[in-house]
């Protein structure tokens, strides 16, 4: 709450390009939440999630040239329903399967998604994709504002105050979630899903659901991202963005709320880390490395956390903490978590 | 007899078989993979491409195609060994998500830091042998002699890997190191070694593949995705632990993805193919070649 409230009075002090970022980093934060649950806390890895964001786009940019009237609210919540469904259809066969097979057979839905768009190019835009009209403030939100950069000011803050509002409710609805019935039943079937079954829990039931849950983050995101870009198509969801949301994932911790802020907000400065990279190691950014220097460098990091730091930055925050707590003398140390 | 050969429904089958050996061959390697390590090797397309790309680009320096293809061999069968050694030992033992992200991470390493090695190669690799398809009585058959190499050499290759696993002390070692690495190392088997060159040979394959699928096209680090995606159902629908049912899983996508094609677009061959999955995990998740074997507790 104190941090949603924080994130919307500092979008007034930052400059419209950094409130654009913001936004961004806002709808994948949402995205990556929802992998992270299904990840860290049901163990079942979805290379697919790309896919449902394009569903959640899709659909809120069809719905959006047919009724331009539609409250946000209401394409969000259609975004997020149809995100759930294709959710549903891809778990029925794929729950029932364990690790690797469910995280080659998502991937092979994230790869038909894109071609499936360019089949019907007549609903979809073809190739070329669907635009619709970017988000614009209402009126009392325009007023707060003064000055030649008024109306650009006023949008771009709008756009990334209503993503952190719908962020933030996302969270609050997953922070419930880890800890209801649901989320307990979720983490002992990931642990020994035989003592689960044993103790009443339908694993099927539940993994099944953990699974729609993430579909339905990934199209609540993909739907905001649409609306943020004002523009959809096929080729925004490949399978590098797949590859890029495991990374945020990873990168910012698993299972952890703070690991999906982390991971968005590693999105939203993700090109000033690259250029930040590419001005220490020298590379020029003009060249074919430099081009190609954010797959790189994000692939190895990737790497590179799995192995050193399985917990990602959280994980290290945490452990950090931890050893700096032992170093006091024992009067003064923090009760430990772990 | 020409017209029985050039009618839709053999081109379709004739085209399938020729995409589906390949597949095959990945699916194979997968399976290779998967029963040693138990890692599905999300960059096994891309290592292959790798392959291919140190290999293949000497053509365009006037070296002998066939030199080039061994020298992509050799590059894939390095570049597996060094990755079974780096990136996947670190991770026996730990959870099973651990190696399919950093497989998905490597991928990702691969694909971008391949274009930025090799820069603007569009040019055509050339094929061994002439893409013109053959006719019979006035009628076009979908069989051209590359395509019929196409074939010849993947079913060359998995002849040679079924010797290899069947017939050799090579691949009893690596199939008992597979199946029971305890008892294998009291019994004085390698099996760290045997792994390494599991990864080896699969990855070595993995580059002929990319060569098979390159051929005749440019180079691109992207070319595999498709294969690797449709390769990864073929073995899925055999149940990963079959090597039979992983060739015989290829052969079928490929040629549900060339039906797809022809009879309703492009753009719906890879959906064919997560039907085909779909479809048979509904009907025998354990893969139609595996029997159901009950999970110890």
């Amino acid at each position: 709450m104190l941090l949603t409230a924080g994130a919307l009075s500092a979008t007034f002090g930052l400059s419209s390009l950094n409130d654009s970022k913001l936004a961004g980093g806002a709808a994948i934060a949402i995205v990556i939440l929802g992998l992270s649950w299904l990840i860290g806390w049901s163990g079942q890895v979805s290379l697919g999630n790309s896919g449902f964001m394009a569903v959640g786009g899709y659909v809120t940019a069809i719905w959006a040239n047919h009724h331009t009237a539609t409250p946000i609210i209401f394409s969000l919540c259609l975004a997020m329903l149809c995100g759930a469904l294709s959710g549903l259809i891809i778990a029925l066969p794929a729950t029932r399967l364990r690790g690797p097979y469910l995280a080659g057979m998502t991937l092979a839905f994230s790869f038909a998604v894109g071609p499936l768009a360019l089949y019907f190019p007549s609903i979809t835009g073809g190739s070329g994709g669907l635009f619709l009209n970017f988000l614009n403030a209402p009126n009392w939100f325009l007023n707060l504002f003064s000055g030649p950069q008024a109306l650009v000011q006023a949008n771009a803050q709008w756009s990334a105050d209503l993503s952190i509002v719908v962020a933030a409710v996302a969270f609050f609805f997953m922070a419930n979630l880890f800890h209801s019935r649901t989320g307990r039943a979720m983490r002992l079937v990931r642990d020994n899903d035989v003592a689960a079954e044993l103790a009443g829990v339908n694993l099927q039931r539940t993994r099944t659901l953990a699974f729609v849950i993430s579909a339905a983050y990934a199209g609540l995101g993909g739907s905001l991202l649409t609306l943020l870009s004002g523009s959809v198509n096929s080729q925004m969801y490949s399978l590098q963005l797949s590859i890029l949301l495991l990374t945020l994932m990873v990168l910012g911790g698993v299972g952890t709320l703070g690991g999906a802020v982390i991971g968005g907000l590693i999105y939203s400065y993700s090109d000033n880390l690259v250029s930040l990279v590419n001005k220490l190691t020298g590379i020029n950014p003009t060249s074919s490395l430099g081009a190609n220097l954010k797959g790189v460098f994000f692939g190895v990091l990737l790497i590179l956390t799995m192995l050193l730091a399985p917990k990602g930055l959280g994980g290290l925050g945490a452990r950090i903490a931890n050893m700096a707590n032992r170093l006091r003398p024992a009067s003064m140390r923090a009760p430990t978590r772990e | 007899m020409g017209s029985f050969f050039s009618s839709r429904i053999m081109t379709d089958i004739l085209g399938g078989l020729a995409s589906g050996v390949v597949i095959a061959l990945v699916a194979l390697c997968l399976v290779i993979i998967w029963k040693s390590t138990h890692v599905l090797n999300f960059a096994q397309g891309a290592m292959g491409m790798f392959g291919a790309f140190v290999g293949m680009n000497l053509v365009f320096h006037g070296v002998n195609y066939w030199l080039c293809i061994l020298v992509s061999m050799m590059a894939g069968l390095l570049l597996g060994g060094a990755t079974e050694r780096v990136l996947i030992r670190p991770l026996y033992g730990k959870p099973e998500i651990n190696p399919i992200v950093v497989m998905v991470g490597f991928l990702g390493v691969i694909e971008s830091a391949v274009p930025s090695i090799w820069k603007n190669e569009i040019s055509t690799i050339p094929t061994p042998f002439s893409q013109v398809y053959y006719q019979s009585h006035g009628h076009t058959i979908l069989m051209s002699p590359f395509v019929a190499f196409q074939i010849v050499l993947s079913l060359t290759v998995m002849g040679a890997i079924a010797l290899l696993f069947r017939f050799t002390d090579l691949g009893l070692k690596m199939r008992a190191a597979a199946l029971a690495p305890e008892v294998s190392r009291l019994l004085g088997v390698r099996v760290g070694r045997l792994l390494t060159w599991g990864w080896m040979l699969s990855s070595g394959v993995g580059a002929l593949a990319a060569v098979i699928v390159s051929s005749g096209q440019s180079l691109a680090p992207s070319n595999m995705d498709g294969i690797f995606v449709s390769a990864f159902i073929a073995a899925a629908v055999g149940g990963l632990e079959s090597p039979v049912g992983a060739v015989t899983g290829g052969l079928l996508i490929g040629v549900a993805e060339s039906f797809a094609l022809n009879f309703w677009s492009t753009n719906l061959a890879p959906l064919a193919g997560v039907i085909v999955l779909v479809v048979s995990l509904a009907w025998r998740p354990q893969g139609i070649f595996t029997r159901h074997v009950a999970r110890r507790v």
